[in-house]
């Protein structure tokens, strides 16, 4: 499959969060202005990259030629919480203005559903480890631009008249409802 | 400082360690069934394409696609006795919301003996309607759409719209699907010609 | 017993980890297509929430406090790849439709939560009170949304027709979309519920 098509659609038509429905839990609560949300989706993209070049070889180096692949969700797991370990005391060291920022949700990136589900992608779509790595980025792109997009529409929110009902948390999850409605017009993009 | 950190280290090596244990177990005692249910679908869905057929014999890789898109998984020679019956291949290609894998059925008078959709995880109600037994694109005849395929001569056009009915609404979908139907009826009838004798054309 | 009763129901409404606390929302939305995998996947999350409770619970004096994290994740992974295996081996339909989110319950922000707040401080017995009741306000939830999604989405239940031949099913519902608005306003409720019981416990203190 080519590199291209494989970005693309990992970055709008198969968009991580609004036509997948996962990392949800950092979308609502990071998408609160746009540089939370950069600052969040760099963090991601940086951590589900890393995160695919370690357990690409593993899986296919040492847990499928010795028959463990039973392993596959422990061993990825332990990956992922072990480099958001790292990068959280790389930041707390050398970007304690950011590390600050970020708070509880740096080492919530641990549980960032899309980062696990990218991982284990890589291995069900039978990716080489190029094209892992350019799904890897595609699907972290989108999640931080479905973050940037949900920070803007909460910007205007701020001063919209919200019926009774819908107001805090679910005038957001209306809100994503529409914006996943525009992705799917994305479906026909290829081909 | 050193003996807390040994400590640490050997506490998580003892849960690594249990946790391993019961999932290798767990393992064992359910890999067996996982493995059977693989089989015993593939035994069933080829059976569904050649019914007459006795023994379905792998044919080891020599069959491959030939265009980048689809993708041949694996490929069974149906027989009766002597006789091959024809070839059922499995073959994927990119859908709407991730690859869908098919099992088709070439038979020796290149026609398409049948097709099966294995796996599709498009959307309920549009895509997924190709696994749906009560959608129909000839609602008179009531054919399914994959059902569709079934006594197509492999050197048909194969255009979604043309000769093949779409899925309403899925028209990537049903290209991907008619495009895995098309290329394994032209590399079956191609390895059925070089290997099976026989056959009208 | 009056008091385990009272960690049970905490579960099932005050404190419902999807409604209440906004937690484990991740895979909520994309199973609740169907009322078949809401019910999968609700008690998939329970087994792995219980057990893991109970694991932890048993072992919580044993687990220093500074690798207690990974300790965690690896046994809430063990018992997650468990669920995994086993519903492979006997429930092979279901575990194909429900595809990656099933491995996925091992980054379920509330087995997590509860660990950590609740089962590493706790007996054993409490913990697994608490995973219950957390566990079934997960699936009652998941149940709801489901079924309302596939009721108007599809005019099934369980995959049987329960709407009228003349129904045309909205396709909408269970569309991504769908399932992001329906959720909004399950939490719309919930919030208007939550706001009954704080003025009704205000009005019985003031009494």
């Amino acid at each position: 499959m080519n590199l291209a098509k494989i970005f693309i659609s990992a970055l709008l038509i198969d968009n991580i969060v609004l036509m997948r429905f996962l990392a949800l839990c950092p979308f609502i609560g990071m998408s609160i202005d746009v540089s939370k949300s950069v600052g969040m989706g760099l963090a991601v993209t940086f951590v589900t990259v890393i995160a695919t070049v370690v357990t690409w070889p593993l899986y296919n180096f040492v847990l499928l030629p010795l028959n463990l692949t039973f392993l596959k969700i422990l061993v990825f797991i332990l990956v992922i919480a072990s480099l958001v370990q790292l990068v959280e005391f790389f930041l707390k060291k050398n970007v304690p203005g950011l590390y600050a920022s970020m708070g509880i949700y740096l080492p919530l990136i641990t549980t960032n559903c899309a980062i696990l589900a990218v991982t284990f992608d890589n291995i069900s779509k039978g990716f080489n480890l190029i094209e892992s790595v350019v799904y890897a980025v595609g699907v972290a792109l989108g999640f931080m631009l479905s973050l940037v997009l949900l920070a803007g529409v909460r910007d205007r929110l701020k001063t919209a008249p919200i019926p009774k009902f819908l107001q805090g948390t679910p005038i957001l999850f209306a809100s994503t409802s529409l914006l996943a409605v525009a992705f799917m017009g994305f479906s026909g993009l290829i081909k | 400082m050193k003996k807390d950190i040994l400590r640490l280290g050997i506490a998580l090596a003892l849960f690594a360690a249990g946790a391993c244990a019961a999932l290798a177990v767990v393992y064992t005692v359910t890999g067996p069934t996982i493995a059977g249910h693989e089989r015993e679908q593939l035994q069933a869905s080829l059976k569904d394409l050649f019914p007459d057929a006795d023994d379905f014999i792998e044919v080891d890789g020599a069959i491959r696609s030939s265009v980048p898109d689809v993708t041949v998984m694996g490929s069974w020679k149906a027989v009766r006795g002597d006789a091959t019956l024809g070839v059922a291949i499995r073959a994927s290609a990119a859908s709407y919301g991730g690859d869908a894998v098919m099992l088709v059925g070439v038979a020796t008078d290149r026609r398409i003996a049948g097709a099966r959709v294995m796996t599709i995880s498009d959307t309920p109600g549009l895509g997924a309607n190709a696994t749906n037994p009560a959608y129909f694109v000839d609602k008179a005849a009531k054919t399914t759409f994959p059902g569709q395929f079934s006594g197509k001569s492999v050197h048909d056009a194969f255009e979604v719209k043309n000769d093949v009915v779409a899925i309403s609404a899925s028209t990537i979908t049903s290209k991907a699907l008619t495009s895995i139907v098309k290329e394994a009826g032209v590399v079956g009838s191609a390895w059925l010609e070089a290997n099976a004798s026989g056959g009208s054309r | 017993m009056k008091r385990m009763w009272k960690i049970f129901v905490k579960g099932l409404v005050v404190e419902n980890p999807l409604l209440m606390l906004m937690i484990g929302l991740c895979s909520s939305v994309a199973v609740t297509s169907s009322v078949s995998n809401g019910i999968g996947m609700g008690l998939a999350m329970t087994f792995v929430i219980v057990f893991a409770e109970l694991v932890i619970s048993l072992f919580r004096k044993l687990i220093p406090s500074d690798a207690r994290i990974p300790i965690f994740i690896i046994v809430i992974a063990a018992f997650t790849t468990m669920v995994d295996l086993s519903m492979q081996a006997y429930f092979p339909a279901l575990s194909k439709s429900m595809g990656v989110f099933i491995p996925l319950i091992v980054v379920n922000c509330i087995i997590m939560g509860r660990v950590e707040a609740f089962a590493s401080k706790e007996k054993p017995l409490d913990a697994v009170v608490d995973a219950l009741g957390m566990g079934l306000g997960y699936t009652w939830v998941l149940i709801g949304i489901a079924a309302l999604r596939e009721l108007l989405g599809n005019g099934t239940l369980l995959g049987a027709r329960v709407m009228p031949e003349a129904f045309q099913p909205i396709l909408f519902f269970i569309l991504p979309p769908g399932g992001f608005m329906v959720f909004a306003l399950f939490i719309s409720l919930n919030l208007w519920l939550k706001k009954k019981i704080a003025t009704g416990d205000a009005v019985r203190e003031a009494a």
